[in-house]
C-alpha cells in the first residue's frame, strides 16, 4: 500500500527531467569534458586529491545554492541588471564557504589561497545561472547544480589522484609509492606537479570521454 | 508589474544587497572564535615545524600539536633594549607593554621606532630530554604587497639556523607567496647568522642560485625565489632587523 501512495509524490520529485538536470552534467553534458567550462580552476588546485575535493565540494555548493536562490528570485529579477544580481548572489555564497573553511578547515584554506574566492568567476557556476536557473524552477536547478558541480568534482578528483600518485608518490597526503621504488632509483614525475601536467592530463580525459560518449563537433 | 521601471531596478538592487550583506556579516560574527582558534592552531604549529619538532607534511590533528606544543615550547616576553627576559608576562600583554614603551619615548625623546617594538615574544623550545635545545624567534616585515610573518628557529649555539617558516602573507600566490613552500624553507637549514669574526650578519635571499664556491654565499646565503625579488628583499631585510633586535638577548645567552 505504502508503495502506492508514495510512488507518484517520488515521481514529481525525480521525473524525467530531474534526473536529466542531475545526470546529463555528469557525463553527456559535463561540464569540463564537454562544455569545456572551469579550466582554469582544474589546473591549478589538482596537485592534491584532497585540494581538488574541497575545491569540487565548494563548486558543488556555490552551484547548487546559488541555482537555487536565482531560480528562486528569477521572476523578480529585472532583465536589466540580471548579471550583476547573478554575480552579488555567487559572491555572497562564495565568501561564506570561504570563512566555512578559514574556520574549520584552515590548512586546506591557507593552500587553496586565492582559488577559493575566484569561485566567483568560475564560469561553470555562471553559465549555469544563466542557461538554467533563470528559466527553472527551484528544485530542478538544484539538482541541475548539484549535477554539474559533481560533474567538476569527479574530473578534478580524477586528474588529482594521478597528479598526486606521480607528481608526489602519495594520495590523500599519504606515502602510497614504497620506499623500495625510491631506492631502486623511481623518481616522482616534476610535470604533474606543474600546470603542463594538469593541462596534458585534462585533454587526455577529455579525448577518452569524448571517444566514449561518442561526441562529434559540429 | 513593471519590472524594468527605474525605482523597481534600484529598489531590487538594494534589497538583494541588504539580504547578503546580512548573511554575510551573520557567518562572519558566527565563524569568528573558531577562525581564530584556527588561526592560533597554526601559528602555533609553525613554531613547531620551524623547531623540527614536526615535519611541515606530517598528518597531526589539531589535539596532537597543541600537545606537543605544551609539553615542549615555552613562550616568554623579551625586552629587546635591556635584552632581558620580563617575568611574568605573555605574548598576549605584548600590545599593553609596547603601547607604555611607546609612550614613555614620547616623553623621553627616545626612537618611536624601535620603542613601538620592544618588547618581542620570543619561544623556547625544549629537547626530548626537557633541556633547552632551540630558540624560536618570530621574524616578521614588509614583502611586497603585505606583512609577511614567520619564524626563525636557532640552535642552541646561537647560530645555526634549525628551521624556518614563514605563515601569514598577502604575496602573490606562485611567485612571492612560494615562500611559504617547505622545499625552499628547508635551504635555510644549518645557514648560520653569525660570520667567522662572530659578527652578526643574518641569513638573506639571493637573487639567482647560491655559489657552495663561496663561502660567504654558503653560510649566510639561500637561493632567490624567481619573480619574486620585491619578496625576497622584504624577507632578507626583516631577517637581518629582528635578529638585530634580539642581538642584546642573544648575546647574553651565549655568553652565559
Amino acid at each position: 500500500m505504502t508503495s502506492t501512495t508514495t510512488a507518484p509524490a517520488k515521481k514529481s520529485l525525480f521525473g524525467k527531467d530531474e534526473l536529466k538536470a542531475i545526470k546529463d552534467p555528469l557525463w553527456d553534458n559535463n561540464p569540463i569534458a564537454f562544455q569545456v567550462l572551469g579550466i582554469c580552476s582544474s589546473l591549478a588546485v589538482t596537485t592534491r586529491l584532497d585540494k581538488a575535493l574541497v575545491m569540487g565540494i565548494g563548486v558543488t555548493l556555490v552551484t547548487a545554492l546559488s541555482n537555487v536562490m536565482i531560480s528562486v528570485m528569477r521572476n523578480f529579477i529585472p532583465n536589466k541588471i540580471r548579471i550583476i544580481v547573478q554575480l552579488v548572489v555567487v559572491s555572497g555564497v562564495v565568501i561564506v564557504f570561504d570563512q566555512v573553511l578559514k574556520a574549520y578547515m584552515f590548512d586546506l584554506s591557507k593552500q587553496l589561497s586565492v582559488f577559493v574566492g575566484l569561485i566567483i568567476t568560475n564560469c561553470i557556476v555562471m553559465g549555469r545561472l544563466e542557461a538554467y536557473a533563470m528559466g527553472n524552477p527551484p528544485w530542478r536547478s538544484l539538482l541541475d547544480g548539484i549535477g554539474n558541480g559533481l560533474g567538476y568534482l569527479w574530473i578534478l578528483a580524477v586528474v588529482g589522484t594521478i597528479r598526486e600518485i606521480f607528481g608526489a608518490g602519495k594520495l590523500l597526503g599519504v606515502q602510497v609509492i614504497p620506499q623500495a621504488f625510491y631506492d631502486a632509483g623511481y623518481v616522482n614525475n616534476g610535470l604533474m606537479v606543474l600546470a603542463p601536467g594538469a593541462f596534458i592530463l585534462l585533454g587526455i580525459i577529455v579525448w577518452v570521454q569524448r571517444s566514449i560518449s561518442g561526441y562529434v563537433e559540429k | 508589474m513593471n519590472t524594468s521601471s527605474n525605482g523597481y531596478v534600484m529598489g531590487f538592487a538594494v534589497g538583494v544587497c541588504v539580504v547578503i550583506s546580512t548573511m554575510l556579516a551573520l557567518t562572519a560574527n558566527a565563524l569568528k572564535p573558531a577562525q581564530e582558534a584556527a588561526k592560533e592552531l597554526d601559528r602555533q604549529k609553525n613554531m613547531l615545524i620551524a623547531a623540527g619538532f614536526v615535519a611541515p607534511d606530517e598528518l597531526k590533528s589539531a589535539a596532537e600539536l597543541r600537545q606537543i606544543f605544551e609539553q615542549r615550547v615555552r613562550e616568554a616576553v623579551v625586552d629587546t633594549v635591556d635584552g632581558r627576559v620580563v617575568e611574568g608576562k605573555t605574548a598576549k600583554d605584548l600590545a599593553e607593554l609596547n603601547k607604555k614603551a611607546v609612550a614613555d619615548a614620547k616623553a623621553s625623546g627616545g626612537d618611536l621606532k624601535v620603542a613601538a617594538a620592544r618588547y618581542r615574544a620570543f619561544a623556547v623550545g625544549a629537547g626530548a630530554d626537557g633541556k633547552p635545545d632551540t630558540y624560536i624567534l618570530p621574524i616578521s616585515g614588509k614583502g611586497l604587497w603585505s606583512t609577511i610573518k614567520g619564524y626563525m628557529a636557532l640552535e642552541g649555539d646561537f647560530n645555526h639556523v634549525r628551521g624556518v617558516t614563514f605563515y601569514e602573507h598577502g604575496e602573490t600566490p606562485g611567485l612571492g607567496g612560494e615562500c611559504e613552500n617547505p622545499a625552499w624553507c628547508a635551504q635555510w637549514k644549518g645557514k648560520t647568522i653569525l660570520d667567522e669574526q662572530g659578527h652578526l650578519v643574518g641569513v638573506g635571499v639571493k637573487k639567482g642560485k647560491v655559489d657552495p664556491a663561496v663561502a660567504a654565499e654558503k653560510a649566510h646565503k639561500v637561493d632567490g625565489l624567481s619573480g619574486s625579488t620585491l619578496t625576497s628583499n622584504g624577507i632578507t631585510r626583516f631577517v637581518k632587523s629582528d635578529l638585530d633586535a634580539f642581538a642584546k638577548y642573544l648575546t647574553s645567552l651565549r655568553t652565559k
